[in-house]
């Protein structure tokens, strides 16, 4: 089922073999997949937009490196989004040592973190997913990179990749089968 | 869940592409599919336009930086090869020199050669005796001043009809460096199963006679090649002398120092310790001007000898033929430095390789843990 998303479908608009598309095109067209992207990675809306915004500063740098006949601007986009989502992590990660309290607790978010319209369930089964688990989901279902891409993404092997969004579905359909019964 | 609700890749394909399920488990999938893309996430106004803002339609300036790495790649490649081939072409036209006459021979000994042509009639090439006439045919291989003490190698190559031939010019060989005075220092006479034989003479020639001897050398048969270099020895011999007439002097002085029955002990044995130092040195420099005077007086001839079937054609090359030969020097030292700085930086590039893969993996490590929690 397609086309309920808000995102746009356009994947790969088609183009001549090689050109160069312009980035405040690309931007426009693919700010929705990377911000939903990092949305469900970090599970932090907040986060998510100032990495988003981030992220795009970082590709206008790139750009010139960029060669649409090797990925698609949205994976390339999301595995920007991805290394400047890591390095987010990383800081976290320090900065929660560093205080050894960890003051935004994810869990206690009033905003519907992961998209309004997700039923209470899903959004709660997705709070209890690792990021990891989250993003391949998110680059599968929602953004519908096809395998090879999302692999490229995650840096994984695709059997790697679709090992992980397997698992990942499975644990929310028993957190969600739990939560009704 | 049971093992029947487990889902295969290809199907879950088939459900992320939309196709309809197949079984309960496929239809808890879907609507699961369902469920997460019927969320509304888009990005805030704020940020959509803060994204914008940073990308000023920048494609016109960005498509004329574009440098893919691998597109350099297929550009710096051929260019390095050029420039390798061009330098190594340049090195070969300078190096080649324009002149007709092979320039393989350094300049002094340049005008001494004699043409390497077969001066005897091409279609012959028969290793008939040679006539007297041919034998004033022999080009003459001017062999350096009679005034000055110069060493001289002269080197030939001789063809001959057979092996029977072969053996004959061998012994004349011979008795020709016997007969001017000199002698033959090596003979290796070979004559292979297959057909063919050479023979390999090292002559000892006395220099005043080196002249005949070439001429007489080169018509034992057909003149495949003649070289001949002259090392001027005159000025080793002068600085030797000059060396040994002031070692004599000093002697001298040093025995007139000793006879002084006034001299001090202690002084009389450091005058001898030094006589004997320079006693020693005077025998050395008269060893060292013994030898420079016999390579002045005796020339070494090498000759070889040959058979018709394993002569070596001789070796005449142009200008361009020359321009390739040097090109081809040129790149092979290229390829000799390439392989040698290879070889230099390998265990570096291995080891950066090394630090590389292991910091990659380390933030993989890092990377799973991170995304893990």
């Amino acid at each position: 089922m397609k086309g309920v998303n808000a995102i746009s479908s356009s994947l790969d608009p088609p183009r001549a073999l090689g050109a160069t598309p312009r980035f405040d095109e690309v931007a426009a067209e693919q700010l929705d997949a990377v911000y939903r992207y990092l949305v469900y990675l970090t599970g932090d809306r907040a986060a998510a937009e100032d990495l988003a915004a981030e992220t795009f500063e970082k590709a206008f740098r790139l750009w010139r490196r960029f060669d649409p006949r090797r990925s698609a601007p949205r994976t390339w986009l999301c595995r920007i989004a991805r290394t400047v989502a890591i390095d987010w992590f990383r800081a976290e990660a320090r900065r929660k040592r560093r205080e050894e309290t960890y003051s935004r607790d994810l869990g206690e978010s009033v905003e519907a973190a992961f998209g309004d319209g997700l039923s209470a369930p899903l959004e709660a089964a997705l709070r209890e997913l690792s990021p990891a688990e989250r993003e391949v989901v998110a680059l599968r279902v929602l953004l519908e990179l096809d395998g090879p891409s999302a692999a490229r993404v995650l840096g994984i092997s695709q059997t790697a990749c679709s090992t992980r969004l397997s698992r990942a579905l499975r644990r929310l359909e028993e957190m969600i089968g739990d939560v009704r019964e | 869940m049971s093992a029947n609700d487990v889902i295969g890749g290809e199907r879950m394909e088939a459900l992320l592409r939309g196709d309809a399920p197949r079984s309960g488990a496929e239809e808890r999938r879907a609507a699961l599919l369902d469920g997460l893309r019927a969320a509304q996430l888009r990005a805030p106004e704020a940020l959509r336009a803060r994204v914008l803002a940073t990308a000023p339609a920048p494609a016109a300036r960005v498509s004329r930086l574009r440098r893919p790495t691998r597109r350099l790649a297929l550009v710096v490649v051929p260019v390095a090869a050029s420039l390798a081939v061009g330098a190594a072409l340049v090195h070969g036209l300078v190096g080649s020199g324009g002149g007709k006459t092979a320039t393989d021979h350094p300049p002094a000994v340049r005008n001494a050669l004699a043409p390497t042509t077969t001066w005897r009639s091409a279609g012959g090439g028969a290793a008939a005796a040679p006539s007297s006439g041919a034998l004033e045919a022999v080009p003459a291989a001017p062999v350096g001043s009679t005034s000055r003490l110069q060493h001289t190698a002269a080197s030939l190559q001789v063809r001959v009809a057979d092996t029977d031939a072969l053996s004959a010019a061998t012994k004349a060989a011979t008795r020709i460096a016997t007969s001017l005075g000199g002698y033959a220092q090596s003979v290796v006479y070979r004559t292979p199963q297959s057909g063919g034989g050479t023979a390999d003479l090292v002559l000892r020639i006395p220099a005043a006679s080196v002249q005949t001897a070439l001429v007489r050398l080169s018509a034992l048969g057909t003149l495949v090649s003649q070289q001949v270099s002259v090392q001027d020895l005159q000025h080793a011999f002068e600085v030797e002398s000059a060396q040994i007439a002031q070692l004599r002097r000093s002697i001298a002085a040093l025995e007139q120092a000793l006879r002084d029955p006034s001299l001090p002990d202690a002084q009389r044995v450091l005058l001898r310790i030094r006589l004997a130092e320079q006693q020693r040195a005077l025998a050395q420099r008269l060893h060292a001007r013994k030898g420079t005077v016999a390579a002045g007086t005796t020339a070494r001839v090498s000759l070889v000898l040959s058979t018709a079937k394993s002569a070596v054609a001789p070796h005449h090359r142009g200008r361009v033929g020359r321009m390739v030969h040097s090109a081809v020097g040129f790149l092979a030292l290229e390829a000799t430095v390439a392989l040698y700085v290879l070889i230099v930086a390998a265990p570096f590039l291995l080891l950066g390789g090394l630090a590389w893969g292991l910091n990659r993996a380390r933030r993989r490590r890092e990377e799973r843990r991170l995304l893990a929690a």
